[in-house]
């Protein structure tokens, strides 16, 4: 699934083209409502269309302020700031074209919409369940990455115990310096224990690996990735 | 099954032997506790059964270990992992995986298991602790009870010889730590599985071991049953101090023994209720508090005064809304519905730095607020940030722990000592309430004996103390009052003596002992005598 995923943003990016790019977007969603997960990784295709579409403002906004000026259609004129001559070729508001204005807009769509196709991809499979498919020679950074997902709300919550605590010792602005040592001892001797945990369940003393409840590379997987790469080839060649 | 044959342990760049010269042997389905004083070297003995000591954490190492007579000095954890596993204090730090079904299976996939042989084996293990409908489940939303038993059942699904637990239920209330208990002598009992158990709270683990491995200072050990152990140590559960005390001849380790050996002093003594401490005026006013995260209501509706003068314990189970409650005292967070009252005034009303000096805090892990280079510069620090004169910090440091070297670090003070530094930048400005979050954690009996002290000398000087806890035992001693929640409710406040007689699961010892009587600790139990004399 994350093949295909990959191949249909590879193919977005390639064309460029809008029409490709809401057709893409269009074809995850019906992916997504079909094949959805259960679980905490089920909704990010909603959030990415959501962070897709923030960006697509922030473009729209940025591609209006400052930009290359480009001949065509005027709408509207934005008062111009004057930059120092030493910044040369940028300019700050200005006139804005018809033309700029939908080339911004069609950038940002793609940009939102490969965003919006990765988090389909995330949806449908949960990045767990694709380290769990990951061939055993890469395993050892599926280990490393699962460990720093888990790990990374730990030190969340670990600095803001420390910092509410060193906050109640006098009631000043806890600096990061000072929140530094403590934070670094626990994380080390968690690092410590996690990895004689490891070690001592046997973690490294084989060199072969076996796999709990595989994941079989099934035919529609096979039939997704072949659709996916024709997509993306064609989309390249053409 | 594990064989010490003149062992010593010594760590680079220290001075000292960790271990010196240890002998003694342990045979299979044995449970043995380990017990010794904090930094007696407890942890290093028990990472030395499947060689983390010193393969993993470096080391010198005389003498010869053998498990199941393989030696440990040749043999890397990984390869014991099928003989020896092991648990940690704090499970959630050893956690890889992040569900339960792939954590247990984690050692199985090193090793390459054939899937079909893990399949069976990880339900076998789900089936031993009692966690096959918690399969699926995100480890981090379990409670910590369960999270020790998600541990314990992936070191059972290597089906070692040998379990090594070092202080297995130390975060745990003692529902929970009941449980595991049981269930530790139950795979015992029934797999002949040997159990090493190290354990600072004596009176959870004594009815349960069948040895008792001391580790004194000096290199000193002794491995024996546990009366005769006890007889001679000076680390002893309440049970034992009550018959040192009754002097009873016959050492008793269960309530069932020493009930049946005080029967006649039980009959014989006048009533005697201990005196309850008169509370001063009220400090902190708590009116219909509530607090909700999101959809999920923490507090609910919860009043209370606290005095000054007056110790009260907070206590529940994990989860129960402590946490929530004592962030809401010292005004953390703003709880959604009802007030806090501070001296008669509203808590959002205080600025942050007299706040500090009305409240004083003491979090869970005391080293969270040290991060200076020396106990001297903590103090300087406390002096300025409270306006004292320089060096009254660490004069009342001194006059709490005459020993301490003001030039040393304070993360190389041993775990009580650290505990009393921030006791001391708490209490030198005579805080109107202090609060303390889980304080006898890793505490031995002589350390927590001196926190009841300083706590109680706080008390008399006009402080209100609130001491969220789990230790029972501690709270018998020291607390005059107890205020009790679960899921957020307040289900118990009253007096120590009625809350904790109330519920047999939260009574201490020497109550278990001497039921009916009311009589908590031993020294209520000595002033009962001290009234028939």
């Amino acid at each position: 699934m994350w093949g295909f995923f990959i191949a249909l943003s590879c193919a977005v990016i390639a064309t460029g083209n809008v029409v490709v790019a809401l057709g893409a977007v269009g074809l995850a969603a019906l992916l997504v409502y079909l094949r959805r997960e259960e679980g905490p990784w089920g909704s990010s295709f909603k959030w990415s269309l959501v962070a897709g579409l923030y960006l697509m403002v922030i473009r729209l906004i940025t591609g209006i302020l400052i930009g290359v000026p480009r001949p065509g259609t005027t709408l509207f004129t934005v008062p111009r700031i004057e930059l120092p001559s030493w910044l040369p070729g940028i300019r700050i508001g200005g006139t804005v074209t018809w033309e700029r204005l939908s080339s911004s807009l069609s950038e940002g769509l793609i940009i939102a919409s490969v965003i919006a196709l990765f988090g389909a991809a995330n949806s449908v499979t949960s990045p767990r369940k694709l380290l769990r498919t990951l061939p055993t020679s890469l395993y050892q950074v599926g280990v490393a990455l699962t460990i720093a997902t888990t790990v990374l709300p730990q030190l969340v919550s670990s600095i803001s115990r420390i910092r509410s605590a060193q906050f109640l010792r006098n009631g000043k602005k806890v600096r990061i310096s000072s929140i530094a040592l403590p934070l670094l001892e626990e994380s080390l001797s968690r690092a410590i224990h996690l990895a004689q945990s490891m070690e001592s369940r046997g973690y490294g003393s084989s060199r072969l690996r076996s796999r709990y409840r595989p994941i079989p590379f099934k035919k529609i997987d096979s039939i997704f990735l072949g659709a996916g790469t024709t997509l993306a080839l064609l989309a390249v060649f053409s | 099954m594990i064989k010490f044959s003149n062992v010593t342990l010594l760590y680079p760049q220290s001075t000292t032997t960790v271990i010196e010269n240890l002998s003694f042997e342990i045979a299979e389905g044995e449970m043995v506790l380990v017990m010794g004083h904090t930094g007696s070297g407890k942890s290093s003995l028990l990472r030395l059964i499947n060689g983390l000591v010193p393969h993993h954490t470096g080391g010198i190492l005389a003498g010869e270990i053998s498990v199941d007579g393989i030696s440990t000095r040749y043999v890397r954890p990984g390869a014991l992992s099928g003989i020896v596993g092991i648990v940690g204090q704090n499970p959630i730090n050893s956690f890889v995986a992040d569900t339960v079904e792939e954590e247990i299976a984690f050692g199985m996939e090193s090793l390459n298991f054939h899937p079909e042989v893990m399949r069976k084996r990880v339900e076998e293990a789900l089936d031993q602790v009692g966690l096959a409908q918690l399969r699926d489940r995100n480890i981090a939303t379990l409670s910590g009870g369960e999270q020790q038993r998600v541990a314990i059942a992936s070191a059972l699904v290597m089906h070692p010889k040998v379990l090594v637990l070092d202080e297995p239920t130390s975060a745990l209330d003692p529902i929970a730590a009941e449980e595991i208990l049981s269930l530790l002598q139950r795979l015992v009992h029934d797999l002949s599985v040997t159990v090493i158990i190290a354990e600072h709270r004596l009176e959870r683990v004594i009815g349960y071991v069948d040895r008792i491995l001391l580790i004194e200072g000096g290199g000193e050990s002794s491995l024996g049953i546990p009366e005769e152990v006890l007889r001679h140590s000076n680390l002893v559960p309440p049970l034992i101090k009550l018959s040192r005390a009754l002097e009873i001849s016959e050492l008793g380790i269960n309530t069932r023994e020493v009930r049946r050996a005080t029967d006649d002093i039980r009959k014989a003594l006048p009533d005697y209720e201990r005196p309850t401490a008169n509370p001063g005026d009220g400090v902190v006013e708590l009116t219909e508090v509530r607090h909700s995260y999101g959809a999920k209501e923490a507090i609910k509706k919860i009043s209370f005064s606290l005095s000054s003068g007056e110790i009260t314990a907070l206590m529940g189970r994990n989860g129960a809304g402590k946490s929530s409650l004592i962030k809401v005292i010292t005004g953390l967070i703003t709880p959604t519905h009802g007030t806090v009252f501070i001296d008669g005034r509203s808590i959002i009303e205080i600025q942050s730095e007299e706040r500090s000096r009305l409240i004083g805090y003491i979090p869970q892990d005391p080293g969270d607020i040290l991060y200076l280079q020396s106990v001297e510069e903590e103090c300087q620090k406390t002096d300025r940030d409270k306006n004292l004169a320089t060096g009254t910090t660490l004069k009342y440091l001194h006059k709490l722990l005459p020993t301490v070297s003001k030039e040393s670090h304070p993360r190389d003070l041993s775990e009580g000592e650290r505990l009393t530094l921030v006791l001391a930048i708490v209490l030198v400005s005579d805080p109107r309430i202090v609060i303390l979050d889980e304080p006898t954690r890793g505490l031995d009996y002589e350390a927590k004996e001196k926190l009841s002290l300083l706590l109680k000398e706080a008390s008399r000087r006009g402080a209100s103390i609130l001491i969220a806890t789990h230790d029972v035992e501690l709270v018998a001693e020291l607390a005059d009052r107890t205020i009790f929640i679960a899921e957020g409710e307040k289900v118990a406040d009253g007096k120590t003596l009625d809350v904790l007689l109330a519920s047999p699961a939260f009574a201490p010892q020497v109550s278990k002992v001497m039921s009916p009587r009311r009589w908590l600790t031993v020294s209520d139990v000595l002033a009962a005598k001290r009234v028939d004399q």
